[in-house]
């Protein structure tokens, strides 16, 4: 038996919003995420590197009778070395890299559905304290929307900040800001409690769910 | 020497095929400060290492075959420490002559809330202890020698009960498969702490009552 006391911090993280942002109307997915970057130069953002989200989708095979609850297995790669695993709006854990070793092993019981792999890249800037990241969603190789990411680096605690980070958004979404994502606001501990790298990927994996579930807007994707 | 399992699916993270070197031994509680003793001396020169966990066997059982078995354990001196999520394979069988068990093995190290998803997932607690012990090193090689004791109340692990009055002796090395000189070297070092203690290949399956 081995005792393996890990390096692995489950940290607080800074607050972060994910949104979708509409693809504009004719336009295609990388011309809107073109325009975007566009004018997060022009406002003095740095380009920093580039960032990968990705989902991968299990379901149980031994439960007979009623359809089981979706797994989903997840990566960022801010935190690179970690993985989290998520049951929607159920319990979620941040484990080290191996446990998609684990869920090799466990493929018996757990079968990846492998054509609901969701990944999301694009690049990551840098604006004074915000770090911004535009991605273009794909599933199965085809682009299905795009998405943004704000995070507030010096702050964890999402009331301390929301306000903030919305006028931050405005300046470059315009009037499309998004709501407070409801992962903080369904919180029991409300609005101040600390935010958690799982709160990022939990708004990810609800915005790859609706994408999934919204039809592929025919021209618009290329 | 038996092919290697090989992982059939792609992984994103992780090191596949570990596979865990195993020797194990018991020694009674008079004898435990003389092997103590003999290890200071025999392994790497560090700080005293001790510890108190507490393990929880979970069993998912399948519509057929044998349940998975997966072992989660937390520390109870640093109750922050993350938890140890472990899957160990069945033993391989193949050479006869190697002279350590040898299974695939897979640490993750997990967040708090690892019960609670590991019931979500299925699983099931079939049984859990409060192992408290010393921790030698040498080289690679791992010596741990732990006290067992059963939880009289689930859950709490305040009110135990030593299960035997004898100490559990492991060596264990962590190495990617094939890398059978491994065995070798524990063999020696196993040698060296004869008669205080004998090591053996003790094949866990042919146990079970």
């Amino acid at each position: 038996m081995s005792l393996m006391r890990s390096e692995l911090h489950f940290s607080n993280v800074s607050f972060c919003s994910v949104c979708q942002v509409p693809v504009a109307e004719g336009k295609s997915v990388q011309h809107t995420v073109d325009v975007l970057h566009k004018k997060l130069e022009q406002m003095g953002s740095v380009k920093q590197g580039s960032f990968c989200v990705d989902c991968e989708t299990y379901h149980a095979t031994n439960v007979s009778g009623q359809p089981s609850k979706l797994l989903y297995v997840m990566h960022n790669s801010e935190t690179p070395r970690s993985c989290m695993a998520l049951y929607e709006g159920g319990p979620c854990i941040v484990a080290d890299a191996n446990f998609d070793v684990l869920m090799v092993k466990l493929k018996s019981h757990f079968q990846n559905a492998k054509g609901h792999k969701v990944e999301c890249r694009g690049s990551r800037y840098r604006y004074c304290d915000f770090l911004i990241k535009v991605g273009t969603v794909t599933m199965s190789s085809s682009a299905r929307g795009i998405s943004v990411e704000v995070e507030y680096c010096p702050c964890v605690v999402p009331g301390d900040c929301w306000n903030l980070m919305k006028e931050f958004m405005q300046s470059f979404l315009g009037p499309s800001v998004p709501e407070l994502p409801s992962v903080f606001a369904t919180k029991p501990e409300g609005l101040f409690a600390q935010a958690e790298i799982v709160d990022t990927m939990t708004q990810y994996l609800e915005l790859f769910n609706k994408l999934r579930k919204s039809q592929i807007p025919g021209s618009n994707v290329r | 020497m038996e092919a290697p399992p090989v992982a059939v699916m792609p992984v994103t993270g992780g090191t596949i095929n570990m596979m865990e070197y195993l020797l194990q031994g018991s020694v009674l509680d008079q004898a435990l400060e003389s092997l103590l003793h003999r290890l200071r001396g025999l392994c790497d020169n560090m700080e005293p290492e001790t510890f108190t966990d507490h393990e929880l066997v979970y069993l998912l059982k399948g519509q057929q075959g044998n349940p998975f078995i997966l072992r989660a354990r937390r520390s109870l001196s640093h109750p922050t420490s993350p938890w140890h999520l472990r899957y160990l394979g069945q033993p391989e069988v193949g050479d006869k002559s190697r002279h350590a068990l040898v299974r695939n093995c897979v640490d993750v190290a997990a967040s708090h809330s690892l019960p609670e998803f590991l019931n979500e997932m299925g699983f099931r607690m079939d049984h859990e202890f409060v192992a408290n012990g010393h921790i030698f090193r040498k080289g690679a090689m791992k010596v741990v020698v732990s006290k067992l004791s059963r939880i009289l109340v689930p859950g709490n692990t305040e009110n135990t009960e030593r299960l035997s009055l004898s100490c559990l002796v492991e060596l264990s090395l962590l190495a990617p498969a094939g890398q059978d000189t491994a065995s070798e070297e524990m063999r020696s070092f196993a040698e060296q702490l004869k008669p205080l203690v004998h090591l053996e290949k003790i094949d866990p399956s042919k146990q079970r009552h």
